[in-house]
């Protein structure tokens, strides 16, 4: 089969009502179903949306000393990250949390690790007025400093025919984003009949992947709904070891203000408050430590991993899940512990590395090495618990049973049609 | 063994075939006798142990196509229901590839943008309001959204798409004549996924629709037959089912 270029040229149709465009036309691995889920009919993005968004998005001049724009956490030659644990916005100012590839975040149902924000265009909003990230004091002040610009000025004119405001800003840099889908990966060409695109190892890892590893309680993903994330949020003990999560609690308790998204935003990027994740948007008690479950869609290019870059390959990952987690009173009831040996872990991150888009094959190569070469540096790794052999998760989870068979061996998984002779 | 037509025989009409020179099974499965062509030609018989057809100057299964097969098919066929007059047939009416209603999805969001300042999407009810997204409500296990649902929809009728286009397509069944199974059941029609387990004849034991259909794929398709847990097979048993969505579950019919 032969691979579609993700950023090929797209063929818009024409415009089926005034404002609404059709669906543009997807790479295999990109699912129409999700989209039309995704993206309601008026936010389909124009060519001239687009084209402003894509300016924005890499324009400096966003930011209040003109040196971060979107593009500075979100590189588009890294798949749309930064590579760094956490982002560093201006005045070299860091802040608490990994920057998530825009990368089908047109298909999330909430944006932001923690969910407060419902739509691209509201997520757009935020950054650009965050103190460490892009600081500009207020929309008026974004909005002035636009219109001082002559370009954006018949730009917008032209697109929304008005004076440039930031809701339109914001829906252009919308418009730019929801064309960042990203399918086109080894995966799915397996998935669609080709037997060969998918290496022994790499379907070892699908098996486990589905199976013992149990992967797919969160991350369960088919040609339909292709993102590997069920899009809902999970504390699995990440940075546990750091906080004492009630006591934080009832001190957040006392500072959230519900639906001040800003004052949210501004929590969760600069203080100790940001480890409560999307407790912080709903005040709720379970949602402590609670975080979006992210895409896994080139997950292989998009580490430092976690929503605070803790972890720094996937080996790294697996080792995590592998023990169950980190133990806290708000650990999620789906963690076990999963008696995952050393070859599995290495099926399974072989498998996820699978799921890169063609275009990154080159950073692919590169991350992959780079993850490769730290093999053996496992702070996250405890055999002994992760067999089951040391330690009592209570009543969390079962010693693991290592005599389940691995799923690939029976011939489950295989390809749904038997590739061309 | 020759399976004979009694009135219990479920009125499933297939095309049997007689493997030429191969080996005889080990299992106890009944096997059908074909008589052979003083030519040599090709000759396909049907599932009633009976009825056959000799193809007239084909030597060599491969050569036949998509065409010619469906001929075979039709010809075999209605000597059939010349013969069965009376078998619990069904007339075949317009069955529309899944009948399941394709799901609607729920609009993404149902806000505008909006016009003016911050919006309080960070509060989770807000949120949930606006795009029926997944807002975890203080649990995660059942807490599912019309986002959720629509993709299960969406996803069972994906596998019910393949399954469509598995049955349409002699290669994909590994089929050496050409046939395929809409052939003998366009749309689906007479194979009762409704009536399993029942004892199939042809099988000479209690079958699922598994087994029968992979009694299908080694003798009128004349291929290999499918591991139960091959995704082919699961895609076909999903598109059985939904052509006949709705029908009563009537295990053991004839």
């Amino acid at each position: 089969m032969k691979a579609l270029t993700c950023m090929a040229v797209l063929a818009w149709g024409g415009t089926a009502l005034a404002g609404e465009a059709s669906p543009p036309k997807f790479p295999i691995g990109v699912s129409a179903a999700l989209y039309d889920i995704s993206v309601p009919p008026d936010r389909r993005p124009t060519p001239e949306r687009v084209a402003l968004g894509e300016k924005l998005f890499n324009d400096k001049r966003l930011s209040a000393d003109d040196s971060v724009s979107c593009a500075t956490c979100h590189d588009p030659k890294r798949a749309f990250t930064d590579g760094k644990a956490t982002s560093v916005g201006i005045k070299n100012q860091v802040g608490q949390r990994n920057s998530p590839t825009v990368l089908n975040a047109l298909f999330a149902a909430t944006q932001f690790w923690d969910g407060r924000a419902g739509t691209l265009e509201e997520q757009a909003m935020l950054p650009i007025l965050n103190p460490i990230e892009m600081g500009m004091p207020s929309p008026e002040a974004v909005v002035a400093k636009v219109k001082g610009i002559p370009e954006y000025r018949t730009e917008f004119q032209k697109v929304f025919g008005r004076e440039p405001n930031y809701d339109d800003l914001a829906s252009a840099i919308a418009a730019f984003e929801r064309m960042q889908f990203s399918g086109n990966a080894r995966f799915d060409r397996f998935l669609a009949g080709d037997a060969k695109a998918l290496n022994a190892s790499e379907k070892r890892g699908w098996a486990l992947f589905n199976g013992k590893a149990r992967c797919n309680t969160c991350h369960a993903g088919n040609a339909v709904s292709p993102l590997f994330s069920d899009q809902k949020f999970h504390n699995i003990g990440i940075a546990a070891h750091k906080q004492d999560f009630p006591k934080l609690a009832a001190e957040a308790l006392k500072i959230v203000r519900t639906g001040d998204e800003k004052q949210i935003d501004e929590l969760a990027l600069e203080t100790k408050f940001s480890e409560l994740g999307r407790f912080l948007v709903t005040k709720n008690e379970n949602d402590i430590g609670g975080f979006k479950t992210p895409t896994l869609r080139n997950v292989g290019v998009t580490g430092p991993y976690m929503h605070d870059g803790s972890l720094t390959t996937l080996w790294d990952v697996v080792d995590h899940y592998n023990k169950g987690g980190i133990a806290n009173p708000f650990l999620d009831g789906g963690m076990q512990r999963l008696g995952l040996t050393e070859p599995e872990i290495d099926d399974l991150v072989a498998f996820m590395f699978a799921l890169t888009a063609d275009d990154f094959s080159q950073l692919e190569k590169q991350e992959l090495a780079r993850q490769r070469a730290r093999k053996n540096i496992r702070p996250e790794r405890d055999t002994a618990a992760a067999l089951g052999k040391k330690g009592n998760l209570g009543d969390l989870a079962p010693n693991p049973n290592l005599d389940i068979k691995n799923p690939a061996e029976l011939g489950l998984y295989g390809p749904v049609r038997s590739p061309e002779k | 063994m020759n399976a004979r037509k009694t009135s219990g025989i479920a009125a499933l009409a297939a095309l049997g075939l007689l493997s030429l020179g191969a080996a005889p099974r080990k299992d106890e499965a009944p096997k059908h006798q074909v008589p052979r062509s003083k030519d040599g030609d090709v000759v396909i018989a049907l599932c009633d142990g009976e009825t056959t057809l000799e193809v007239d100057g084909v030597k060599d299964p491969s050569k036949i196509d998509r065409k010619k097969a469906q001929e075979i098919s039709n010809h075999l066929m209605s000597e059939w229901r010349k013969k069965n007059p009376n078998a619990h047939w069904d007339d075949p009416a317009p069955v529309l590839l899944a009948n399941a209603q394709p799901p609607t999805p729920p609009q993404a969001t149902k806000a505008p943008v909006a016009n003016q300042g911050q919006s309080a999407s960070s509060n989770a009810d807000a949120v949930q309001k606006k795009q029926d997204a997944n807002v975890q409500a203080g649990h995660t296990y059942g807490a599912f959204s019309a986002r959720d649902e629509a993709l299960w929809k969406a996803s069972a009728e994906q596998i019910v798409q393949e399954g469509h286009k598995v049955f349409h397509d002699a290669k994909e069944l590994g089929s050496t004549v050409a046939v395929s199974c809409d052939m003998c059941h366009p749309d689906a029609s007479n194979t009762h996924p409704e009536t399993y387990p029942k004892y199939q004849v042809q099988l000479g034991r209690v079958a699922l629709l598994r087994d029968m259909i992979n009694w299908c794929i080694e003798n009128p398709v004349r291929g290999k037959p499918l591991a139960e847990d091959d995704p082919r097979m699961k895609a076909m048993e999903a598109y059985i089912y939904a052509q006949r969505k709705g029908v009563k579950l009537e295990y053991g019919k004839h």
